[in-house]
């Protein structure tokens, strides 16, 4: 009876940690999956930040506002500084 | 008769057998044991080394840089992390719909693929540095059948988002990005990050995983230039369309700020990654170093604004044989202010043989010429003043007006700001801050006093006789509406390889400064060997007045001329 109930002990604690292993190999390949996302959209991300540095770059506004605003760079003279008194 | 001989000591009944055998089978594991031991504890580094050759592997990777930005936080110059794709071919389940997924992915012909494939024995890089479009398509295989024995190594790119903008200053970075010119070299240390290998472990089907250290990468510092993005953009805009009008061989525009030293823009002609002209181009500055030397005779008492100078037939013998002419006016008498402004050569040779060739070469020194200007640019040029014991009388009044003496555009500049901020030589600065992952800022660019030069005096007189060249004189073309802007052309024929001077070869320039009342921008424009004949008044004023005009408008300078 003894050896029976040390049997049992064992093959639970055997079965707890093939259980676990299992869940720690299921959690594994979702962290995996996540990094691999967070790292696809830190990718997409940049590549949007750069985007935005360019079309923001002086050039590109100077162009867009010249060619389809029919804008004009203002003579300094022009420009009236509002100052608070 | 016999004697019974002593009892053995071993007795080899089962019991002792027993003992015996388990005495043996004990000594191995203790032998095992006792090597285990031996092996854990004196041979731990050489068995440690080996498990980590086997499981890792080292990559020698790109480093992650910090970035390059302008004085408001414009990123000039940028790492951007992408990826080579490489094939492990040893893993690839089916040969051609890995090739065709890749041609298809990469927009690559299949052809090009095929053919790294047959050379490589085993792994091979499909491509380098691809965009994070293909790069999200193969990341999102790489779990897949498909994708076993792709690779997608990290690495960065760097990126100028302005394009050529302020290349020549920002410099380049190579390939495993290490700052080879201009500011990537200044700063690299602060710039990169010291991991020159990254550790990685290979999985069962060939993916490589990375360590953690990898997202580490946050210890490198940002440089901020003192360069205002809009402004270079400004002065590169106007400067190249100029440069291309008249064909010249180079260009170079600076925007100094006149009270502090800071460089705002430093625009070259041709961009070449690193060489900015601002700080390497020599050149003889011709009639825009008149003004220096006026100033220093000025400044030293040997002549007084309101002296005449004579001009008798416009011809002058320096020495035996030595003739200098004016050929652009005919009076016989000019004052300093129209000594300026006819910018005439008898005139300011004369000044200089006053002012004696010690006192000139002193304050030449004192205006930063011969020296560089500590501004640290890589390949920086120190110009050249010979020694005044060896100028002759000739040599010294050709220095007057700006020959037999090798400057740079930011000495020139650099003296300029100090004539117009009241006669102080200001360190120039190019970079405004470094700023540390700590959070720890260094500034660079605090406003550093090098010495007065002349007196403050001297600098309201040299403002006003300044002020007359662009109002009346040979500066015309500089004139903004409502603002006093002063400065000085320059047309200066350039070195013959033959010997003596090449009279079709010109190097024309225009330096000033705005508003005179109170000055907050200079700025010098220099065009070298223009195809078409040129002059200072002509090529180099409209591109100045083109480039103050936007500096006045983007900081909303107000006028300071109350009728226009």
């Amino acid at each position: 009876m003894k050896l029976f109930g040390l049997v049992f002990i064992i093959a639970l604690f055997g079965f707890g940690v093939v259980m676990m292993r299992i869940e720690i190999n299921r959690s594994g390949r979702t962290i995996s999956q996540l990094q691999n996302e967070v790292e696809v959209k830190e990718a997409r991300n940049q590549y949007l930040q750069l985007e935005i540095s360019r079309l923001s770059s002086p050039g590109n506004i100077t162009r867009q506002a010249e060619e389809k605003l029919g804008m004009v760079p203002a003579k300094p003279h022009e420009i009236v500084v509002l100052e608070d008194k | 008769m016999f004697k019974k001989s002593a009892p053995s000591p071993f007795v080899f009944n089962v019991k002792s057998r027993m003992r015996v055998a388990g005495l043996v089978i004990l000594l191995a594991p203790l032998a095992i044991f006792g090597r285990l031991f031996y092996m854990q504890t004196f041979l731990y580094e050489e068995f440690s080394s080996k498990a980590e050759r086997a499981i890792y592997n080292y990559l020698a990777e790109d480093r992650l840089r910090g970035k390059i930005l302008d004085v408001n936080g414009r990123e000039m110059a940028e790492s951007v992390r992408t990826h080579s794709c490489g094939v492990n071919k040893r893993y690839v389940l089916d040969k051609n719909k890995t090739v065709n997924f890749l041609a298809e992915t990469l927009e690559m012909p299949k052809k090009r693929i095929l053919e790294k494939w047959n050379r490589a024995s085993n792994f091979f890089f499909v491509a380098k540095k691809i965009k994070p479009d293909k790069y999200i398509k193969i990341s999102q295989i790489l779990r897949t059948r498909l994708g076993q024995g792709l690779e997608l190594t990290p690495e960065y790119e760097r990126i100028h988002p302005y394009g050529n903008s302020a290349l020549d200053l920002i410099g380049a970075s190579n390939s495993k990005n290490y700052g080879l010119s201009g500011i990537e070299q200044m700063y690299n240390r602060e710039l990169s990050q010291d991991i020159s290998k990254k550790r990685a472990k290979r999985a069962r089907r060939g993916e490589i995983i990375y360590d953690r250290k990898l997202k580490e990468e946050l210890s490198v510092a940002n440089v901020y230039l003192t360069i205002d993005a809009v402004a270079q953009f400004y002065a590169e805009s106007a400067l190249w369309a100029e440069v291309e009008k008249i064909g010249a061989k180079h260009g170079i525009a600076i925007v100094q700020e006149t009270k502090t030293g800071k460089i705002l823009a430093a625009a070259s002609y041709p961009v070449k990654d690193g060489q900015s002209l601002a700080f390497q181009f020599t050149y003889e500055p011709g009639s825009t170093l008149k003004s220096i030397a006026i100033s220093s005779a000025l400044d030293a008492g040997v002549v007084q604004m309101t002296d005449s100078i004579d001009m008798s037939g416009r011809r002058w013998e320096v020495s035996r044989g030595k003739i200098v002419q004016d050929n652009q006016h005919d009076k016989d008498f000019l004052s300093i202010p129209e000594i300026l402004q006819l910018s005439s050569n008898i005139g300011a040779g004369k000044i200089a043989l006053k002012l004696g060739a010690k006192n000139l070469f002193y304050y030449f020194k004192a205006f930063g010429f011969g020296t560089k200007t500590d501004i640290n640019f890589n390949g920086e040029s120190k110009g050249y003043v010979p020694p005044y014991n060896k100028w002759t009388v000739v040599d010294t009044a050709a220095k007057g007006y700006g020959y037999g003496i090798a400057v740079t555009p930011i000495q020139l500049i650099n003296a300029y700001s100090a004539i117009a901020n009241g006669g102080i030589l200001m360190q120039p600065h190019i970079v405004d801050r470094i700023e540390y992952a700590g959070g720890k800022v260094d500034k660079k660019s605090k406003p550093v006093k090098i010495r007065r030069v002349i007196q403050k005096e001297t600098s309201d007189m040299m403002k006003k006789a300044l002020q007359s060249v662009v109002e009346a004189g040979s500066g015309k073309r500089a004139r903004i509406t409502g603002y006093q802007v002063a400065g000085k052309t320059g047309t200066a024929e350039k070195l013959s390889k033959e010997g003596g001077y090449a009279k079709r070869k010109h190097i024309v320039s225009f330096c000033g400064f705005a508003p005179v009342s109170d000055p907050q921008f200079t700025v010098l424009v220099v065009l070298d060997d223009p195809d078409k004949y040129s002059f200072g008044s002509s090529a180099a004023a409209p591109v100045f007045k083109e480039i103050m005009e936007r500096m006045l408008a983007m900081k909303g300078i107000p006028p300071d001329q109350v009728d226009f």
